[in-house]
């Protein structure tokens, strides 16, 4: 495996204006009775579960930033699992899918768009909590739902950089989903 | 090997590895099976166990992995990988666009249907397990494996019966119009040749009419046009269409680079609506449903009053009155054509037309306003943008329609359509065209015949009208009917009322097969139909609900894209061969092998096709003269020694746009048609010159303009029933399509990551709707239409007025029905206030349900998108909290 380089910085995003208290957030107890109560729809807004370690343990696990230094619907970037794979670490401001934090609502997305590779940096919109659209073919993608299309043309969700938190501070320990322009995201992969 | 293991960390689709194809591999060319535009693909076919590498030099595709390219199709994603069985043996296969391609999907773009192609391949593994895999008779109810033999033998020995006893027309044929020559072919070489009944009707029609009618009766072809028009066009006038959110690349390829002009005229703010309006250059006119033909007339008058008109291809082009009378329009018999020219509510010329618009009350742009329920000064932007020269140059303008304009006033909003862009100078050059869209792809090659002097309807005068397949079945006059792999049920209007019918002739009749004796079934079947019952056949790839899985007495397995050689044409008539490259499952067989099988069986001669490549030989000659022409190209295969398909094989991706011509011995395709450039004279070989290819489809060769009198009472009185009433609440229902979803989702529901993203049907309702009856995104919702009018009998027109809508119910022909569905709202300012958008044909939520199946008189095609409803809340659905399924976001974020 290559060596992990990790940055971080601010990222220079178009924002739009955020909607504030007008959202209310759910508990874990409020999600679980309510879209918990149905079988078919896997929901992990905290702990992971058994998959999800075993994928834990293909990939590196790499500090990428901290809770409090975090702002609401700002992302950062950073590369993972390689340099050159660039990624946003956002705090939705709604609960997601693999979402950290005691909200659960941090997380991160690789920024390649699966239809073609098109560049979604700069593209997130805060106010739905949506990566796009991509400027090749409009692709965009739901980040509180393990970065799904919501319209578009990528043949896949955005790949979810998974995150674990250990007090305040974040660590990225896997990758949901093929990276554009891979085979493989871990060499020696095989199905 | 498993589609499933890795996806479900969180449960949710998402592999991180897919193989890649060795250098080896074998390469076959196809186009996708889904949308009208047909992007090229290049299938690699590996055995399992030989994967290729990640270098350059170890894989099929070419390319170092990983790595950076942008815009390419050089690589492959994880939906684009299955495993199928090839001779036996399992196989790895990917499915990606071809990124040498150098038309329609340039450089491997393609869209999200496209994209996930590999995953409609038959793997036992996933949610395509659920292919019909052995021909069934249902027995009490259940269905239980037959052979082909004894399916066969049981539907050839009650056809006979009924033919014999009941005549030709009890014996009904609901088909696809689409899904290949060779399986079109073989169905209407039975219908309509060997059986010659008048009881056939295509998937997306009650009758077997055109679509866009109004083009017909002007002389334009509705695949006119090439992508390349649309490139070149500066300005795309949109009328009931977004082309990102249903002819992706045609959009994304041919029309988004550059700085063109869009104008989209529909209710719903799609995504390509958005991202023109933010780029600068896009006009959103967010009409009220079914008033297109106001905005047309409007738009008209403010052109002629400017005197922004292109006088010289109206004097060049345009037929006077002289060429009109000359030739009724297009001149036919005995059809809806001659009627609708020859009693003078239509023809015209430019002096008469222009006379016409400004006199007409609804064309004066307040009142026009009114009606459309569109700003007056976007109206008259929209005129400025299609029509107004600047420095003297006149802007050129293409114009394509679709549904939201055709199926929901069929002739008035394709005749003013026609006349709006042919004032503008549209129809027959370069980047100046009337074309539609396009729905599905060109696979119609019809073996001609028929008998439509059985057809028990007419027009007023003498003429026959189009045989209304869902009234027959509704007067129950249909003993047999044979369904090829299309929905039927939801695909029509007053779907549940329709539904009810067949449950009542089917299952509802007390004669039901007990055994599997053929004898046994035979005496059943015969008291069936003789106490007013029917018998009911559906071929189809998946169990169709409710046609395959609760009414048919028997349902044949069809072998469908990737499981023969096939062929047909996209929307710019490009033909291309869709080839076979894995095993069908099953014993399940193409639709043309279960035609030839019955054929025989009924003694039928002509049925002795060795294999697909034998029709699409035999089918040529039916298609000469026509706008699918082909024939040059199999007459230049025989002359090779080599099959046509063959021959075609070698065009690839890339094909050939027909009408084919042979030009110094090479075969030469059609880019544009009606373009005067291409009157070649003298015509090699065996073909005649077609008049079309270089004029208008007119007697005259010109072009005819269509007055459209917006209170004529055939529209307007079923315009003002089945509007919504304020009274009770309703608004406008209507319904269409999305990218993730092709037609009912056959697939879409069995592609693992496309079924997450859809689950269940979407609502998209306007905020200030959603507020008044406390509806939020996830909320499932019922809508209901207590006054759904379905047209019954076969009514006589004897005079003018009798096909009207309040002659119709004042004779007992409106009989009142209701209709419901439930879906998903999304909340979203996406849609005009006052109009719902419902996800189309969807299994289980037949949107069609609260639309009234009453047909337009002067076609009888369906007014499908005026549904209303009163829209309630019936709870939270499990959506509306989920993390992994139905995203509920806006579709239009810009």
């Amino acid at each position: 495996m290559e060596k992990q380089i990790v940055t971080m910085h601010e990222a220079h995003d178009e924002h739009e204006a955020h909607e504030g208290g007008g959202r209310a957030c759910m508990s874990r107890r409020q999600f679980l009775l309510s879209g918990g109560a149905v079988i078919t729809l896997a929901a992990v807004p905290g702990g992971l579960t058994f998959a999800a370690q075993a994928l834990k343990a293909d990939y590196p696990k790499v500090k990428i930033g901290s809770l409090s230094a975090l702002k609401l619907g700002k992302p950062v970037t950073f590369a993972y699992p390689y340099p050159g794979v660039r990624n946003i670490l956002v705090r939705l401001g709604a609960p997601a899918g693999a979402g950290v934090g005691k909200d659960s609502d941090v997380v991160a997305f690789n920024q390649q768009c699966t239809h073609m590779g098109g560049p979604l940096d700069g593209t997130y919109k805060d106010k739905h909590q949506v990566l796009g659209p991509c400027p090749l073919h409009l692709t965009t993608f739901d980040l509180t739902r393990h970065g799904m299309v919501v319209s578009g043309h990528g043949t896949e969700s955005l790949p979810q950089i998974v995150l674990e938190t250990q007090g305040d501070d974040i660590y990225a320990v896997g990758v949901l989903g093929l990276i554009h322009g891979y085979s493989a995201n871990i060499n020696g992969r095989r199905s | 090997m498993s589609e499933k293991d890795k996806s479900s960390a969180f449960g949710v689709f998402a592999k991180d590895y897919v193989p890649l194809p060795p250098k080896n591999a074998e390469v076959f060319t196809t186009a996708c099976d889904y949308c009208t535009v047909a992007c090229g693909y290049k299938v690699y076919r590996w055995p399992v166990g030989k994967e290729g590498g990640s270098a350059k030099a170890q894989n099929a595709i070419g390319v170092d992995f990983p790595h950076q390219l942008m815009n390419t199709a050089a690589w492959v994603s994880p939906s684009q990988h299955n495993i199928v069985r090839h001779q036996g043996k399992p196989h790895h296969v990917v499915v990606v666009p071809d990124k040498d391609a150098k038309v329609v999907n340039v450089g491997g773009n393609h869209s999200v249907r496209g994209g996930t192609l590999a995953q409609k391949c038959y793997n036992p593994e996933n949610r395509t397990s659920e292919r019909l895999l052995y021909p069934m008779i249902r027995v009490r109810g259940t269905l239980m494996p037959v052979s082909w033999d004894l399916a066969t033998e049981v539907m050839a020995d009650i056809s006979k019966y009924i033919i014999a006893k009941h005549g030709e027309h009890a014996w009904a044929i609901k088909m696809y119009s689409y899904q290949y020559f060779e399986n079109t072919y073989a169905i209407t070489r039975l219908g309509m040749t060997s059986i010659g009944t008048p009881s056939i009707a295509p998937h997306d029609k009650c009758a077997n009419t055109n679509d866009a009618t109004g083009l017909d009766d002007a002389g334009i072809d509705s695949f006119a046009a090439s992508y390349q028009d649309w490139a070149d066009a500066e300005v795309a006038f949109l009328s009931g269409v977004d082309p990102y959110e249903t002819k992706t690349t045609l959009f994304t390829t041919w029309m988004m680079p550059g700085d063109k002009k869009f104008i989209f005229v529909t209710p719903h703010k799609t995504m390509g609506v958005a991202w023109a309006e933010k780029e600068g250059r896009g006009m959103w006119l967010p009409i009220i449903p079914g008033t297109d033909t106001a905005l047309h007339m409007a738009i008209a008058r403010i052109v002629i009053e400017n005197n922004w008109q292109d006088q010289e291809f109206i004097d060049t082009w345009v037929a006077k009155q002289w060429d009109v009378d000359e030739g009724y329009g297009r001149g036919t018999r005995n059809t809806g054509w001659q009627w609708r020219t020859t009693w003078g509510n239509w023809q015209s010329d430019w002096e008469d037309y222009k006379k016409f618009i400004l006199a007409q009350e609804e064309s004066k742009l307040d009142v026009a306003a009114k009606i459309t329920g569109l700003k007056a000064e976007d109206i008259r932007k929209a005129a400025e943008w299609i029509a107004k020269p600047v420095n003297g140059k006149r802007p050129k303008t293409s114009f394509m329609l679709e549904k939201g304009n055709y199926w929901s006033n069929n002739y008035m909003n394709t005749a003013s359509l026609s006349a709006l862009g042919l004032i503008c100078g549209a129809g027959n050059r370069p980047g100046r065209m009337i074309s539609r869209g396009g729905g599905h792809q060109r696979g119609m090659m019809g073996a001609g015949g028929g008998s439509g002097w059985l057809i028990p309807e007419k027009y007023p005068g003498r003429r026959k009208k189009d045989f209304n397949l869902d009234r027959w079945l509704m007067a129950g006059e249909i003993k047999f009917a044979w369904v090829f792999g299309t929905t039927w049920v939801a695909a029509m209007m007053a779907s549940q009322a329709l539904s009810d019918k067949m449950q009542q002739l089917t299952r509802g009749n007390p004669h039901q097969i007990s055994n599997l004796d053929r004898a046994a079934i035979f005496e059943t079947l015969k008291k069936r139909v003789d106490s007013g019952g029917m018998v009911m056949v559906d071929s189809d790839i998946y169990p169709c609900v409710p046609v395959g899985t609760e009414y048919a007495d028997i349902v044949l397995p069809a072998a469908t894209w990737g499981e023969d050689n096939f062929t047909r044409c996209n929307s710019e008539r490009r033909l291309r061969l869709y080839s076979k490259f894995y095993d069908a499952p099953g014993d399940a067989k193409p639709d043309w092998w279960a035609v030839q099988k019955f054929a025989k069986k009924m003694g039928l001669d002509g049925y002795d096709w060795k294999d697909s490549n034998d029709i699409f030989e035999e089918a040529a000659r039916f298609g000469r003269g026509g706008v699918l022409n082909y024939h040059p190209l199999v007459t230049q295969a025989k002359e090779k020694h080599v099959k046509g398909h063959e021959l075609l094989r070698s065009y690839g991706t890339e094909g050939i746009q027909t009408p084919i011509r042979v030009r110094d011995g090479k075969l030469v395709g059609t880019q544009r048609l009606h373009d005067p450039s291409n009157n070649w004279g003298e015509m090699e070989q065996a073909e005649v010159q077609s008049p079309f290819m270089h004029a208008f489809n007119t007697h005259s060769g010109k072009a005819i303009l269509l007055k459209s009198p917006w209170k004529f009472a055939g529209w307007i009185q079923f315009y003002e029933a089945v509007k919504p009433r304020a009274e009770k609440g309703e608004i406008w229902v209507t319904n269409g399509r999305i990218n993730e979803t092709w037609q009912s989702g056959f697939d879409d529901l069995r592609k693992p990551y496309l079924s997450q993203r859809w689950p269940y049907p979407f609502l998209i309702v306007h905020p200030n709707d959603a507020r008044k009856k406390g509806i939020e995104s996830g909320d499932f919702v019922q809508v209901h239409n207590d006054t759904v009018y379905v047209q019954t009998g076969q009514p006589q027109g004897v005079l003018d007025a009798d096909l009207n809508f309040n002659n119709l119910m004042k004779d007992g022909h409106i009989k009142t029905t209701e209709g419901q569905f439930v879906a998903v709202a999304i909340v979203s300012d996406e849609m005009r206030e006052g109009v719902a958008m419902a996800n189309f044909n969807f299994p289980g939520a037949p949107a069609n349900s609260v639309v009234s199946a009453v047909p337009d008189p002067v076609t009888n095609n369906y007014r499908y998108k005026l549904g209303r409803g009163v829209l309630t809340k019936m709870g939270e659905s499990p959506y509306k909290h989920s993390f992994t399924a139905m995203s509920l976001k806006p579709r239009n974020i810009v």
